[in-house]
């Protein structure tokens, strides 16, 4: 489903210097995989799953992406969200003035339009949508409020689940979706990750800590330190780390 | 100024056309002496800096003045018409009695011309129309005052609640190159209450010359809500002056909207002459085309103590547009606990767009609580990255995001219906 080949990239600092992030990821995700990504602090993996998504500010330099054998680069952040690629963001944005139903309904629907398929009218929508946000514990009031305005961390990151959920994307991007959650919260996003599960769908889960992998269990467990995956494994890889720390890699990794 | 130029003649014609009003010798003796203080006057030049950004060129005066006639029925003319019970119709400055309606208006409430004000209520109206304006701070206020034809004179009567909006139309049609001169005298007595709706269109007009006065006076907790629509012709000039004079815990609300002519310039003046007044001015400017120019001054006056005013004014430009905010709040010596707050965001469309923005505070006391902030800048990155990131399409985020930003002004018009309509007049593109 998705095929990275020794992808670089870098972005300009504040004093316009290049800066290399990324020195050559290679990653194959078969339908149906979860693939945790997890490293140190400033090792690139927020980097890698905004550049996958089209954020501006990063350049590619060297290497490919593809998903279902479409050439993301080649796509508008848009035309990604059509493709089937979706990001769940670290950090949220607040947009005052935005409905958040409002804002949910156009992205169903522009979705739908790109993929040629009639929009959605207003009861179905939201029949959906009321469906879906039960499975992830939000209260319907968070539909009139503006897109994420005054909303708390947890809350956030429900958002972003609920948005997930609604788009059903063939890819999952979550960025640190994890940070700053309560036991709850955590459960109610495994939970929405988790009842999307299946064959034709994948997931690619970046964090932190192992915490999370406790509810969403990977196939793959991948370690990048400096803008490259240094060690692949299995589940019990994420379990090494949360009792090792990732020291005993980057030593391993040089030797 | 010196000779006799073009425009002087342009004006001098118009001129002659005004009425003459028999048996009102005052007021046509205070007319041509207003008239003559102007001219001797001139046009402000630019290097007023109360005028730096915005220049009348004298060229802008027709030479004849509006005339009655049958409006177009237009679709435009059918919504506003619909919105409000009470509607006071203007056609080319002239009333246009068979198209208004007063009926929903209660009894004791006085709504008339002002020409018709002058027979039935003239010791009462007399000061208003005397009213001395300084040629340097508000020349146009003076050139009105000599020309003015007519207008609304309205009187709510102490404790009276006007439930319905009164609405206030100025249509501009079937007619090029011409002037109007409207006055309105707004008179909320002591604990009333008032919505109006000052609202300026155009359907087939073009070249035409508006020099709008509106006087507001609130008396002792007095409540008025005053929404004003600019939507003129794109070849129009449009200058208006909104005074506002403010006694104990009165409170004012204003929401200028700005869309049309080709050049605009509104001042909104207001005196809080007595403690506990309150005044929200709110103001946003929509420039959608090469060439137009909109320039708002608003300026505060805190004559008293507890005073609190607010002003948020928002701008979206296109294209070669042009806007100017100068805002400004001063608290005068002896005052104190005074509470003000002003801001001009702007979002600029386009890279050949323009904002001159200038907030002043200018503070002669002390114990005030003051903020001022200005904002010039494009649609916000992240927040676009994040529509875009959800498979919405560049257009439509472009719009999303223009629509939220201009959402904050038009919710602070509280009347649903009356919101609808200028929310929808102000995004029809035409």
């Amino acid at each position: 489903m998705l095929q990275i080949k020794n992808l670089h990239a870098s972005i300009q600092d504040e004093k316009q210097k290049t800066k290399c992030i990324l020195r050559g990821i290679n990653l194959q995700i078969n339908p149906g995989e979860v693939h945790a990504i997890m490293g140190p602090n400033g090792s690139g993996k927020s980097t890698f799953a905004n550049i996958l998504a089209g954020r501006e500010e990063y350049q590619v330099t060297e290497g490919s992406a593809l998903l279902d054998n479409q050439d993301l680069f080649a796509l508008e952040p848009e035309q990604r969200a059509a493709a089937g690629l979706f990001l769940a963001f670290q950090y949220p944005v607040e947009i005052p003035g935005v409905n958040n139903m409002y804002f949910l309904k156009a992205a169903v629907n522009s979705i739908r339009k790109q993929r040629q398929l009639p929009p959605l009218d207003a009861m179905d929508f939201l029949t959906l949508v009321k469906t879906k946000m039960k499975e992830v514990n939000m209260d319907e009031k968070f539909l009139s409020r503006a897109v994420n305005e005054g909303f708390s961390g947890g809350e956030k990151k429900r958002n972003e689940v609920l948005q997930m959920l609604m788009l059903e994307p063939r890819l999952a991007i979550l960025d640190e979706t994890d940070s700053g959650l309560d036991v709850d919260a955590l459960q109610a996003v495994a939970k929405g990750v988790n009842s999307l599960r299946n064959p034709q769908r994948s997931f690619i889960v970046v964090t932190h800590y192992q915490r999370l992998l406790n509810y969403i269990i990977p196939d793959r467990v991948h370690v990048m330190v400096r803008g490259q995956i240094i060690k692949s494994g299995g589940k019990e890889l994420a379990l090494e780390i949360e009792e090792k720390g990732y020291g005993w890699l980057e030593k391993e990794a040089q030797a | 100024m010196s000779g006799i130029t073009a425009s002087q003649t342009n004006l001098e014609m118009c001129f002659t056309q005004n009425p003459h009003f028999p048996r009102k010798k005052w007021l046509n003796d205070f007319r041509l002496q207003q008239f003559k203080q102007f001219l001797h006057a001139g046009f402000p030049a630019r290097k007023d800096e109360l005028w730096k950004y915005t220049e009348i060129k004298e060229n802008l005066i027709p030479e004849k003045m509006g005339i009655l006639c049958e409006p177009l029925y237009s679709e435009k003319f059918s919504a506003a018409t619909a919105i409000s019970n009470i509607v006071f119709v203007f056609i080319n400055g002239h009333f246009a009695e068979k198209l208004s309606n007063t009926q929903a208006l209660p009894p004791q409430v006085t709504l008339c011309m002002i020409s018709q004000a002058l027979e039935t209520h003239e010791d009462k109206i007399k000061p208003y129309l005397l009213r001395e304006f300084d040629v340097k701070r508000f020349p146009f206020a003076k050139l009105n005052a000599g020309m003015m034809t007519n207008g609304m004179f309205l009187e709510i009567p102490k404790n009276i609640t006007v439930t319905t909006p009164i609405h206030l139309l100025f249509i501009n049609t079937k007619q090029h190159e011409f002037m109007t001169n409207p006055r309105n005298i707004i008179i909320a007595g002591q604990h009333s209450n008032v919505t109006i709706i000052e609202d300026h269109f155009a359907e087939n007009a073009q070249h035409y010359f508006t020099n709008a006065v509106t006087d507001i006076h609130a008396a002792e907790n007095a409540r008025v809500n005053y929404y004003k629509i600019q939507d003129d012709h794109l070849s129009a000039t449009h200058i208006a002056n909104v005074l506002v004079e403010q006694k104990q815990d009165s409170c004012v609300k204003t929401v200028f909207l700005s869309k049309g002519a080709r050049l605009e310039r509104e001042d909104l003046s207001i005196w809080q002459q007595e403690r506990g007044a309150e005044t929200d001015m709110h103001g946003l400017y929509v420039l959608r085309h090469d060439q137009q120019h909109v320039d708002h001054h608003v300026h505060v006056d805190h004559l008293a103590a507890n005073g609190t005013s607010s002003m948020l004014y928002k701008g979206i430009l296109e294209k070669k547009s042009h806007a100017v905010f100068n805002g400004k709040v001063y608290v005068h010596p002896a005052t104190k606990q005074i509470n003000a707050h002003q801001a001009n965001h702007n979002l600029l469309l386009s890279t050949e767009a323009e904002v001159n923005s200038k907030p002043e505070l200018e503070i002669y006391a002390e114990d005030v609580k003051c903020t001022h902030g200005a904002t010039i800048g494009q649609l916000d990155n992240e927040s676009l990255f994040y529509l875009l990131s959800r498979g919405i399409e560049k257009n439509e985020a472009h719009k999303i995001l223009t629509r939220a930003f201009a959402e904050e002004i038009y919710n602070k018009i509280e009347d649903t219906v009356i919101r609808q309509y200028m929310q929808k007049r102000m995004s029809d593109h035409d």
